[in-house]
C-alpha cells in the first residue's frame, strides 16, 4: 500500500456553542476562543494535552509560517492572516488543532501510509474530550454546525495523499477525476498552485459531509484509495517495461546525484520518477523512506526554516542540490 | 436501472444542475449540465443567493415576496451576531449558529444542493446527548414543530409560498408557547 498512498488525513471542523463564527469575531473575541480551547486541550487528558506547542501566528516569521503549510500541518488560508490565530502541534506532529481558521477548530490527524480508521479513531477520541469543555454547537438535523455551510454534518473531511505517476502520465487521472466527483470524492494536487500536480502527488477526499456517517464516508472512501491503488500499480507495470520509461527514471536519478543547481518543481518531477523507479524494482539501493522524507525536506520555506537563516533563491537551489546529492549518493 | 438525465441545453452531458426560476409569475425549471450551468451563471453553489442575483431579484420581485413570505424570512438581521443576509450572500458563511435557524427557508434549499440532503447521519455531539436526555418529556412537542418545520422547507422547495406562509405562522405560534 505504501507504494501510492503516503499518508492519511482526517478533519474535524467544529465550533463553540457561545461564541459567534471567526467571520463575526474581532481579535479580542478570537483571542478568547484560542485560551478557551488551549486550556481545554491542554486539560482534556489527551495525548495532545502531555506534549504539545501552541504556536501564535503572529509570533512566526514568514518562512515558518509557510513551512508548516508545505508539511500539510495547516492551511494557506489559516497562514493568510494572523490576528487572534493559534495553532496546537503535538511534538510528533500527527495532531494538531487550527484555531479560528474557517470555524473555532480545525482537528487535524496526520498518520503515514493508509490508516483512515486509525485516524478516525483518534480524532473521534480527542474530539469527544474536547466536546465535553468546550460545548461544541450541534444540531440533531444538521449536525455540527460550521461556518460555512459545504461541513455541516460530520465536519469532516478525510483524505489520502497517493503518489500516481503511471496514471498522471497516461493521462488517465483526468478520466478518473470527473467520475470521482459522482462518488462524492475530488481529487486535486497536493503540491503546487498550478493546475499541473507536482510530483505527481495527489490528494483524494471526500466531499459530501451531510447525510453520509463517519463511518461510511471513510469506507467510501478507502474503497475507492484502494481501486486507485490497483489502477495504478497495473499501469505502473505495464510502464516500467519500457525501455523510455527506465531511461528517464535512470536518467533522473542521476541528476538528482550529481546536479549543483536543482529548483524545487524539477526536483519533484525527479523524485517522482526515481520513487515510481525504486516500486517497480527499476532502482535499487536508495530507500524509499528517504525519498518520501525528502519531497518535504526540499520545499522552500521548510528548507529556509532548517537552515534557520535567510537564503535567496539561487543559493536555496544550490542548497537543494547538495541535499539531494548527499542523501541520494550511491 | 438508473436513468442519467441529459442536458437540456446541450444534450451531450449528463445534468447534474437543477435550476427552477420564477419569470413573469410563470415557473421554470431546467435540468443542465455543469458546463452549460456555468454559461448561464450557475456555476456558484451559492449563485442563486449571489449579491447580484439577490438585488435583481428583490428589485423585481421583492413585493411578491413580502406578500408571499411572512415576516419572519424578511429578517434583515440574526439578533445574536447581527449577521445579514446578504453578508451570508456576499461570503457563503454563516455569522452564528442560531443564523441557521434566522435564515433557515433560505439556507436550506442551498444545504441540500451542496449536499443532496438535510438530514445529519453519523456522530452526535455528547453535549448535545446530555440535553436530550434532559428535556425529553418535551419530546413530543418537539417532533410535531419538526414536523411542521419538513413541511415548511418542502412547501419552499416546492414554491408553494402560501402554503408556507400558513406553516410559518403555526411554527412560530408553537416556537413561542415552548419559550
Amino acid at each position: 500500500m505504501s507504494k501510492v498512498v503516503m499518508q492519511t488525513r482526517i478533519r474535524l471542523a467544529r465550533n463553540l456553542k457561545k461564541y459567534p463564527f471567526p467571520i463575526r469575531l474581532n481579535t479580542a473575541g478570537k483571542n478568547k476562543v484560542c485560551e478557551d480551547i488551549i486550556n481545554a486541550v491542554k486539560n482534556c487528558n489527551s495525548p495532545l494535552s502531555r506534549e504539545l506547542d501552541v504556536l501564535y501566528v503572529k509570533d512566526l516569521t514568514e518562512a515558518q509560517r509557510i513551512s508548516l503549510v508545505e508539511q500539510h500541518l495547516a492551511s494557506p488560508e489559516f497562514m493568510s492572516d494572523s490576528a487572534g490565530r493559534a495553532l496546537i502541534l503535538s511534538k510528533d506532529k500527527t495532531m494538531s488543532i487550527m484555531i479560528n481558521e474557517e470555524d473555532h477548530i480545525r482537528l487535524q490527524i496526520l498518520y503515514k501510509d493508509l490508516s483512515l480508521e486509525q485516524a478516525y479513531d483518534t480524532a473521534d477520541k480527542l474530539d469527544t474530550l474536547l466536546d465535553e469543555n468546550l460545548d461544541f454547537a450541534f444540531d440533531k438535523k444538521l449536525g455540527y454546525i460550521t461556518q460555512c455551510p459545504t461541513n455541516l454534518g460530520t465536519g469532516m473531511r478525510a483524505s489520502v495523499m497517493l503518489h500516481l505517476p503511471a496514471l498522471k502520465s497516461s493521462k488517465a487521472i483526468g478520466r478518473i477525476a470527473g467520475n470521482l466527483s459522482k462518488l462524492g470524492l475530488t481529487i486535486r494536487g497536493a503540491y503546487g498552485e498550478g493546475t499541473e500536480p507536482e510530483g505527481a502527488m495527489y490528494q483524494l477526499s471526500n466531499q459530501v459531509t451531510l447525510g453520509i456517517s463517519e463511518k461510511a464516508a471513510i469506507e467510501n472512501l478507502k474503497n475507492i484509495t484502494q481501486q486507485l491503488v490497483s489502477q495504478e500499480l497495473q499501469a505502473q507495470k505495464r510502464m516500467s517495461e519500457s525501455l523510455e520509461t527506465q531511461d528517464k527514471i535512470c536518467r533522473s536519478l542521476g541528476i538528482l546525484r550529481t546536479a549543483k543547481l536543482i529548483s524545487c518543481k524539477e526536483a519533484l518531477e525527479l523524485l517522482s520518477n526515481v520513487r515510481f523507479g525504486i516500486n517497480s524494482g527499476i532502482i535499487e539501493g536508495v530507500d524509499l523512506e528517504t525519498v518520501d522524507s525528502l519531497f518535504g525536506e526540499i520545499q522552500p520555506a521548510t528548507m529556509i526554516v532548517n537552515k534557520n537563516e535567510k537564503i535567496s533563491p539561487t543559493q536555496r537551489d544550490k542548497l537543494r542540490a547538495e541535499i539531494l546529492n548527499d542523501r541520494l549518493k550511491g | 436501472m438508473v436513468i442519467i438525465m441529459k442536458c437540456q441545453k446541450c444534450g451531450k452531458n449528463e445534468a447534474n444542475t437543477h435550476v427552477k426560476r420564477v419569470i413573469n409569475g410563470e415557473f421554470e425549471e431546467y435540468h443542465l449540465c455543469s458546463e452549460c450551468a456555468k454559461d448561464m451563471g450557475y456555476s456558484n453553489m451559492f449563485s442563486d443567493f449571489s449579491t447580484s442575483f439577490t438585488d435583481d431579484f428583490n428589485s423585481l420581485f421583492g413585493s411578491f415576496f413580502e406578500n408571499a413570505l411572512p415576516a419572519r424570512t424578511q429578517a434583515t438581521r440574526c439578533e445574536t451576531c447581527g449577521t445579514s443576509y446578504n453578508d451570508i450572500a456576499r461570503t457563503g458563511m454563516m455569522g452564528c449558529a442560531d443564523c441557521y435557524d434566522v435564515f433557515a427557508d433560505r439556507i436550506l434549499p442551498t444545504i441540500r444542493r451542496i449536499h443532496g440532503n438535510t438530514t445529519h447521519m453519523g456522530k452526535n455531539s455528547p453535549s448535545y446527548k446530555k440535553i436530550e436526555f434532559e428535556e425529553k418529556p418535551d419530546e413530543e412537542k418537539d417532533d410535531e414543530l419538526n414536523k411542521l418545520k419538513d413541511e415548511l422547507e418542502t412547501a419552499i422547495k416546492n414554491q408553494e409560498f402560501e402554503k408556507a406562509a400558513v406553516l410559518r405562522d403555526k411554527i412560530k405560534e408553537k416556537e413561542d408557547n415552548n419559550e
